[in-house]
């Protein structure tokens, strides 16, 4: 369950929250929501992808991170995550309530022994929490961009299903659903007025990323298969 | 000279005028920069009869190829979902007595007939719930997809229920603005014939002269232009189908979140039946009767008693029905479609597909000019004789099923003499073979398929002989269909959330195109 309250420099002096990237506090996402602005940093290490949310069915962009349900495949426990660490990952227990933050208290991270103040001894935000307000000034209005860049990828019917299938070395396969990319033949007929509206706005910068993030898609199997090995060999070794 | 058809002209703008009118335009929009022309003809002051609310899957491909969003369907049109019918009380008329037509074909439909199997060994499962999971999912109030599944497609098989008198100008807006379907409201006063008989124009009361070259006759049971002008004649079907009068009432529910059914209940009487359709905002209930069976004062009462107690103030809305079709549907350059055409009891909700499928037929085979329309119109008024001629035949096979003795109104419906030839040969065969493929109602665009035959027949108990090796060689495919069946109708009663909570959500947040 979750208990989300406003932050306040008073009764959360002394609070202390764990800020690293762990799977045990929740970094341990398939498929983590990302914003436009993340483009960039994505492209070098995820697919850029797009799928539905379960309850309203609307769709949104995301990294994806593994193949398997709670799969990180950028985690290490105790090294941290290799690569970008996505914003919604970074803000976790963060909310934005209004323009202050909110944090959850029932949240795993909340109160670790080892985790970070939010505040100096002066009621000062740390430079954990002013990361934190960082965060939330690049997602908040990424949301809303975000949100836009859908709405126009969907009204020139630029989107289309992915289906992901891999085969790994230890025989196992994975069927992904339900993700989506940019549909490359719409693309291409595009009428001229189109792309260069889209190309004024900035959107076709970002179909490129997404487009290109694809390649990741092998690299990110091959990554999968590498950690199998490699647990493999160690279990051989053991046995 | 050859006379091209350029300029079709629609009288009547209730759902059979807007829905023809939509797909006609869809098709041939193109067209229209090369001075093709639709143009829809409606009356300011007729209103709207909209008895048909329940639909079939053929709609959804419909809309979607006329381009609407079914959002805005669900939205505008206070659609629901509609995963076939439970049809009660029509076997032994006991308390328990009911079966289901669903929508979603048995599983294997197109490798194997599950019938036989089912026959020699149904394990007490009912022929539904043994060969698809759409009885399972209506029981437990399931909706046939979730948010996420895109518009138009399904997880399982559906069709609407809709309020007519909101989907029809739903339609007008889309066909006006979108398909270039141009609108006149104008009483037609007197309509203009060539000495051939051919329909030159309409002189209407408010705006003038209007010419064209094809006319179709939407303009419901007056039929206009095919009955009035034409003198085409009407073909009486009582004879068969029983009902003649039906008395609907809206009844809304008692609190807006009372959860909503998606399946058409349809209980039998003792001198016909009652609907009973779940929209979002109300139910709408009727009483289809046979008047020569019961009064209109009894069967109000039986009306009313089927309602039960209430709240609410209801007025019951008295619908006369003439049961038969018109002797031809396409004379000269005019076609009638919808009630024009004829009007059978909503029983298994023909009315609408069959507007589909005529309008379907006229705009793939819109004649190029007039030298070739009698040869369109010959092939129309065969596919649609004979359609006509099935629909009531299956809806015939509802009533001669039944074990029922306890009315006048069931033993007449024994009576030999208001069977159709061919539907007895049929009950003859199915004695001894199922329907399913190479049957003889196996023609492109059949309006009812041998999967709906099974589901009544079997439904209703229903005996067919099967020989001691007649499934040898299919029973392990039967066997794992049988049992993908049961997971199948697991995992969807697992994934599916409930009916009227999917419809909120489809109001609050929209379906996906994609």
């Amino acid at each position: 369950m979750t208990n989300i309250v406003p932050l306040n420099s008073e009764t959360h002096r002394s609070l202390r929250v764990y800020a690293g990237a762990s799977a045990r506090y929740g970094d341990n996402q398939r498929f983590a929501q990302v914003v436009v602005g993340e483009f960039p940093q994505l492209v070098v290490h995820y697919p850029i992808l797009l799928s539905k949310d379960a309850d309203t069915g609307a769709f949104f962009c995301g990294a994806m991170l593994g193949f398997d349900r709670n799969e990180n495949l950028f985690l290490t426990e105790g090294k941290g995550h290799e690569g970008y660490r996505p914003l919604n990952l970074q803000r976790m227990p963060f909310y934005a309530a209004g323009a202050d933050l909110a944090i959850d208290l029932d949240h795993p991270r909340v109160g670790a022994e080892s985790g970070q103040a939010l505040f100096t001894a002066s009621g000062q935000p740390t430079m954990y929490l002013e990361s934190i307000m960082q965060a939330f000034r690049d997602l908040k209005p990424g949301m809303e961009m975000t949100k836009l860049f859908i709405a126009t990828l969907l009204q020139h019917k630029l989107i289309e299903p992915i289906d992901i299938s891999a085969s790994f070395d230890d025989g196992t396969k994975r069927n992904l659903a339900d993700l989506y990319t940019i549909n490359q033949d719409v693309l291409r007929d595009l009428p001229d007025p189109v792309v260069l509206d889209l190309f004024r706005r900035g959107y076709l910068r970002l179909i490129y990323l997404m487009i290109a993030s694809l390649k990741q898609i092998g690299e990110l199997a091959t990554k999968k298969n590498a950690l199998a090995r490699g647990g493999e060999t160690l279990s051989a070794r053991m046995g | 000279m050859v006379q091209s058809v350029q300029s079709v002209v629609i009288v009547g703008g209730g759902t059979a005028g807007w829905l023809t009118a939509g797909i006609i335009a869809a098709r041939h929009h193109s067209r229209m920069k090369a001075g093709f022309s639709v143009t829809l003809i409606e009356s300011p002051d007729i209103k709207i009869i909209g008895v048909g609310e329940g639909t079939w899957p053929t709609l959804r491909s419909s809309l979607e190829k006329i381009g609407v969003s079914e959002t805005e369907l669900f939205r505008q049109s206070d659609a629901a979902f509609k995963q076939g019918a439970k049809f009660a009380r029509w076997t032994t008329g006991a308390d328990d007595d009911a079966y289901y037509h669903p929508l979603m074909l048995p599983q294997g439909f197109t490798q194997i007939n599950l019938v036989p199997h089912w026959l020699q060994d149904g394990h007490g499962r009912s022929f539904c719930d043994s060969v698809c999971p759409q009885g399972r999912l209506c029981d437990d109030g399931l909706a046939p997809k979730t948010i996420t599944t895109p518009e138009y497609k399904a997880v399982a098989n559906y069709a609407y229920h809709l309020d007519a008198g909101k989907f029809a100008p739903f339609l007008q807006k889309h066909c006006t603005t979108m398909l270039g379907v141009r609108h006149v409201l104008a009483d037609v006063l007197t309509v203009n014939q060539h000495e051939s008989g051919d329909i030159v124009s309409l002189t209407t009361r408010q705006a003038g002269e209007i010419a064209g070259d094809l006319f179709i006759d939407c303009s419901g049971f007056g039929a206009l232009l095919l009955g009035k002008t034409l003198g085409v004649g009407f073909k009486d079907c009582s004879d068969v189908l029983f009902c003649d009068t039906a008395l609907a009432v809206q009844l809304p529910y008692e609190t807006p979140d009372a959860p909503m059914a998606s399946q058409t209940l349809s209980t039998a009487q003792s001198a016909g039946w009652i609907w009973d359709i779940g929209l979002p905002t109300r139910r709408g209930i009727g009483y289809v009767y046979s008047s020569r069976h019961t009064s209109e004062e009894a069967a109000h009462q039986t009306l009313m008693q089927y309602i039960g107690p209430t709240s609410q103030e209801l007025r019951v809305r008295k619908i006369p029905i003439r049961p038969g079709y018109r002797e031809t549907f396409w004379k000269n350059n005019c076609v009638a479609v919808g009630l024009a055409a004829g009007f059978l009891e909503p029983l298994e909700s023909s009315a609408i597909v069959l507007v589909e499928l005529s309008a379907k037929l006229i705009s793939e085979q819109m004649p190029a000019n007039r030298e070739v329309m009698d040869i369109v119109a010959a092939r129309f008024n065969d596919v649609t004789h004979y359609r006509w001629g099935r629909i009531i035949d299956f809806l015939k096979l509802h009533y001669v099923l039944t074990q029922r003795t306890d009315t006048a109104f069931w033993r007449d419906n024994l009576d030999p003499q208001s069977i159709p030839e061919r539907l007895k040969h049929l009950l003859h065969l199915w004695k001894y073979q199922s329907p399913w493929f190479f049957d003889e109602f196996d023609r492109l665009e059949e309006v009812f398929p041998a999967a709906s035959y099974q589901y009544v027949l079997y439904g209703m108990g229903f005996r067919t002989e099967v020989g001691p090796m007649d499934n040898a060689d299919s029973e392990p495919m039967a066997y794992r269909l049988m049992q993908e069946n049961v997971t199948m109708t697991r995992q969807m009663c697992a994934q599916l959330p409930k009916n009227r909570d999917l419809i909120r959500k489809i109001h609050d947040y929209g379906m996906q195109p994609i």
